[in-house]
């Protein structure tokens, strides 16, 4: 360690990429839900259809934080 | 860290890092055999006796009902025929009635008719008998009433008038004169 | 070899990536190589078909003897089987086209489930689907089916409807071409295959850290350290209530994508 350096930062970067990746996907999974929950609320008749499609939707947006996942093997 | 350790973990003897994405032969060769056992299985075995037992379900089910629904079209069938017997008696019973009522009053009218003629008729056979009666009455006075006439008048006449044929002449005259007076 | 231990000498070993490439023990470099995970596969596999023997003889044994009211064992398979074809199939692509694919969905969803299950089964501990093989199999399948289904409905009209949507003007075709070649024909199977192995991948990577941790909090330190060995089993045993969660979800949404494809591509309007 140099005597320069007061905080030293071992690792991978690809870390903080996936970190990011996260970010999004994240958002995007609680949109999908809250929106699911709110429309139930508002019709709870339509709740069997309204859940089918909310796991399409998170299935759909929780690629991407895959993709992120995936994204150092591919790149690294 | 721990994820970057977990993906750049030092190789063994030197080989290089295995990627998660590329797939080893033997890897995609067991996938598949193992998939193409478990297709024909579920589609060979599984799901027909599966359907089969579903349909076979439902069949028994709907036969069930239908028997259900025969023996009450049967229980319904014997109440409508009950019904209409019923219905049917009670239209005899007020027929019966109805005759029985209209027949009275027929006998009862046929009773008035006949009393009513048994009465005219007595009327007639009295007014007849009286009548007849008077006739005879009539016939044996105006006979004696002649005869003592006659007998009056050739008493007061005398012998002028014994001749019979000019006698019942006159009285006849005489009388039918007594009639017409009368009307 | 099971990660759990991999902790051994004094040092914390956090799991690494040849978690997933267990040592050959049979055919070794032949194409049939057989490895622990190959082996849990195939263990899966007679589970699975066992299991559903048991089931198919029930319900040939209904039919034989006119039985109406089922069991409760039968039940439970009534109502995993029903799960796919009214639930997913009759759902989706309603009956005709349901019936018509649900063989395959039925085969897809058990299998995924199956070996995905075993990443917290004890003594298997690692899930069937966490290496590329099955995801990549299933995907392809999904793929060839759903691409069979548009084209056999729609003959090369299934090609000009996915790539040229109807009611899009003329020159934007330049830019909604390629995203849509993209999405329909290289996403949708990448995705497919990729969510699956990398929720094994990541599940089982979660909990070999909480296991390790717990083990090495124990076992390997002293003072108040073990305290925090409570913490991460506390957060292991967490790790594989989700992770059951996450097998059965994961082969839900497996299927349910594979029929929606398959339903997208049997539409008659894009």
């Amino acid at each position: 360690m140099d005597a320069v350096n007061i905080a030293e930062l071992t690792g991978n970067i690809a870390v903080v990429g996936y970190g990011l990746a996260a970010i999004g996907p994240g958002i995007g999974v609680g949109l999908v839900v809250s929106k699911t929950i709110e429309s139930i609320a508002r019709q709870p008749e339509l709740a069997g259809r309204l859940q089918v499609t909310m796991w399409l939707g998170i299935a759909f947006t929780e690629a991407l934080a895959l993709i992120g996942l995936a994204t150092p093997f591919i790149f690294g | 860290m721990m994820i970057t350790r977990i993906f750049a973990a030092t190789a063994p003897e030197g080989g290089e890092l295995p990627n998660p994405l590329l797939p080893a032969d033997y890897d995609i060769i067991w996938s598949s055999v193992i998939f193409v056992i478990l297709l024909t299985f579920f589609w060979i075995r599984v799901l027909p006796s599966f359907k089969k037992m579903l349909d076979e379900r439902a069949q028994a089910i709907e036969g069930r009902l239908a028997e259900a629904e025969a023996a009450q079209k049967a229980a319904e069938e014997r109440t409508a025929l009950v019904e209409a017997e019923q219905a049917q008696l009670r239209a005899e019973s007020s027929s019966i009635r109805e005759e029985a009522r209209s027949e009275g009053a027929a006998i009862l009218a046929e009773l008035k008719q006949q009393a009513a003629q048994d009465a005219e008729r007595m009327v007639e056979v009295t007014k007849a008998s009286l009548s007849a009666e008077r006739d005879a009455a009539s016939n044996a006075l105006r006979a004696e009433v002649g005869a003592l006439a006659i007998e009056l008048a050739s008493r007061i006449v005398g012998e002028k008038l014994k001749d019979d044929a000019v006698a019942n002449r006159v009285v006849d005259e005489f009388i039918s004169e007594l009639e017409g007076k009368k009307v | 070899m099971l990660g759990l231990f991999a902790a051994e000498d004094g040092e914390y070993k956090p799991p690494t990536i040849y978690e997933f490439y267990p040592p050959a023990f049979l055919f070794e470099g032949t194409p049939f190589e057989l490895n622990r995970i190959m082996m849990i596969r195939l263990i899966v596999m007679v589970a699975i078909i066992v299991l559903f023997w048991v089931w198919t003889s029930k319900f040939n044994k209904a039919v034989k003897t006119g039985n109406v009211v089922p069991g409760r064992f039968q039940l439970l398979g009534e109502m995993a089987l029903n799960f796919i074809r009214k639930g997913i199939a009759h759902d989706q692509l309603g009956e005709k086209d349901g019936e018509r694919f649900l063989p395959l969905l039925t085969t897809i969803f058990f299998m995924v489930f199956g070996m995905n299950i075993t990443g917290v089964i004890p003594f298997a501990n690692i899930a069937g689907t966490s290496v590329i093989g099955v995801p990549l199999v299933l995907a392809a399948v999904a793929y060839v089916t759903f691409i069979y289904a548009g084209v056999r409905k729609h003959g090369v009209r299934f090609f000009t409807n996915a790539l040229f949507p109807a009611g899009v003007p003329k020159p934007f075709y330049v830019l909604v071409t390629p995203i849509e070649l993209l999405s329909t024909f290289i996403l949708r199977p990448v995705t497919l295959a990729l969510r699956l192995l990398m929720n094994m991948i990541a599940g089982h990577l979660l909990l070999v850290l909480c296991f390790s941790a717990t083990h090495f909090f124990f076992f390997q330190t002293d003072g108040l350290f073990p305290l925090f060995g409570a913490g991460t089993l506390v957060a292991g045993f967490l790790v594989t209530l989700f992770e059951i969660l996450v097998s059965t979800l994961q082969a839900y949404v497996f299927t349910l994508l594979t029929t929606v494809y398959i339903q997208l591509a049997l539409a008659d309007e894009h």
